[in-house]
């Protein structure tokens, strides 16, 4: 996928803000901060997780899922969102 | 500005939470404790161990367990060993098996879903998560007669028998129980009982000496030089050894003064101080004790604290303390629990050595269940309770 695919969705750009965030959230917790449909959060993480952006670690039904540390591409994102949170707080705007 | 006199130098010494480097007089006891873990260090992985810590309220469990922690952890890690000392206070979480071990799993990852399993599977996905990341824990149960009395025999057999299950597995868990009484394992049925009885390390209450060398430690460490005069840590030791020998209480107590010091601007703690602070603490009973109670059981004290209150009564009959319990639920909006739920909260209660109970001797009504409020003044009790349960929203 190119990156324009990858942040082209809003859906992906808020799973990755939040996870950058929180470090590791099960999909419930995604959905929920999210606020869109379980189905679609899922099918957002798989096509994160293909592109190595993201991993899980799966405890029996509960899969919990977090940045790939190892991958460069999820390492640019992290410092890509840091970037811009640490813009808002000096702008005075909430990222 | 004027300028105000401050006689500590680091109150957070004096914290319950406070780790010291040196546990006086318990240099033997943290000897054997990493003694009977000393294989874990050599041979990590070949056996789990399992311990019990028994004493008395303020002889020092807690802080040698944590400073065992601190001391193991630092160790194992010398040795290339990753090692996680993980503290529970059983009774925080109401001594559930679920909640104990939910905390545990959040040491490694802290946004672990609250719900949608059992403490089965939780118990499984932490040895999964020792598994993974090739780690081994000491799990310490602190006020473990809690979670024997919520959960009775099934979950400590589990957690003892975790291991036996993993055969061709490294053994990755260990145990610390910490106990008051170890009389609250004979509740435990026999075959969980004998897993557990094999390493005990008994704590015995502090001589006056004794709690005096432990608060001058304190004292080097919390207080400004001269701050406290040798009669003041006197006093405090005489007052915590008629409190059991408890060297919690006397930390407490030094705080205290302290703060009734700087409130009037004096340079020293006096033995006035000590006296002022004394007044204004519920004794033997951390008011952190009863904000750890569940609804039911606050309610129930209540109306035990006013019975006492009110009658000037050495002992209360279960019944009368059930109907006036009735009382305080109607006063909270609250539907009452029912009478075998009480007897469990009476339990609870004399476990922490709130209450006493006694069977009375067979009358024409046969036996009756007497309980005592032994140490806590009433009017004390009811007033620290009645603020609990309103600042809960009760």
């Amino acid at each position: 996928m190119d990156v324009e695919d990858i942040f082209s969705s809003r859906v992906r750009m808020k799973i990755l803000k939040v996870l950058a965030q929180m470090g590791e959230l099960n999909v419930s917790a995604i959905t929920r901060r999210l606020g869109v449909n379980y189905q679609t959060t899922a099918r957002h993480l798989d096509v994160l997780e293909a592109e190595d952006i993201l991993q899980h670690k799966k405890f029996g039904r509960i899969r919990l899922y977090r940045l790939n540390e190892r991958s460069p591409k999820a390492r640019a994102i992290q410092t890509l969102l840091d970037a811009w949170k640490e813009s808002g707080v000096k702008s005075g705007r909430q990222s | 500005m004027p300028q105000y006199q401050n006689v500590f130098k680091d109150e957070a010494k004096l914290d319950i939470n406070y780790v010291p480097q040196r546990l006086p007089h318990r240099d033997g006891e943290l000897r054997l404790l990493m003694e009977f873990f000393d294989f874990m260090l050599h041979f990590p992985g070949k056996m789990s161990q399992r311990v019990l810590i028994v004493g008395e309220v303020g002889t020092g469990k807690t802080a040698l367990s944590q400073r065992f922690g601190v001391d193991m952890t630092r160790e194992a890690g010398n040795r290339g060993t990753n090692l996680h000392y993980i503290h529970v206070n059983c009774r925080e979480y109401h001594g559930s098996f679920f909640l104990i071990l939910q905390h545990a799993i959040t040491v490694f990852h802290p946004n672990f879903p609250k719900r949608g399993y059992s403490a089965e599977e939780l118990l499984t996905f932490l040895m999964q998560i020792l598994d993974e990341e090739n780690t081994y824990a000491i799990l310490t149960l602190d006020e473990f007669d809690s979670l024997v009395l919520t959960e009775g025999s099934d979950a400590v057999y589990q957690l003892t028998r975790s291991q036996e299950v993993r055969q061709n597995k490294p053994q990755r868990l260990s145990l610390v129980c910490i106990l008051r009484d170890i009389s609250a394992i004979g509740q435990l049925d026999a075959s969980t009982r004998s897993t557990l009885q094999s390493n005990i390390i008994n704590l015995a209450k502090y001589s006056k000496r004794q709690l005096i060398d432990i608060l001058n430690e304190r004292v080097i460490i919390a207080f400004k030089p001269l701050a406290v005069p040798e009669e003041t840590i006197d006093t405090i030791a005489e007052l915590a050894y008629s409190e059991n020998g408890n060297a919690r209480f006397g930390i407490e107590l030094l705080w205290r003064a302290g703060k009734y010091a700087n409130a009037e601007n004096f340079d020293s703690v006096s033995a006035e101080s000590v006296r002022k602070a004394i007044s204004s603490i519920v004794p033997a009973t951390k008011k952190s004790d009863l904000a750890y109670l569940n609804l039911h059981e606050k309610l129930f004290l209540l109306g035990l604290a006013r019975l006492f209150k009110d009658g000037h009564k050495a002992h209360v009959s279960l019944a009368e303390a059930e109907q006036i319990y009735m009382v305080a639920c109607e006063e909270f909006n609250t539907e009452p629990h029912s009478h075998t739920q009480l007897w469990k909260y009476l339990h609870t209660l004399s476990g922490a050595g709130i209450v006493k109970t006694e069977v009375s001797a067979a009358g024409p009504r046969g036996r009756t269940t007497l309980v005592y409020l032994p140490r806590i003044p009433a009017a004390d009790l009811e007033k620290e309770l009645w603020a609990l349960l309103q600042w809960k929203g009760a």
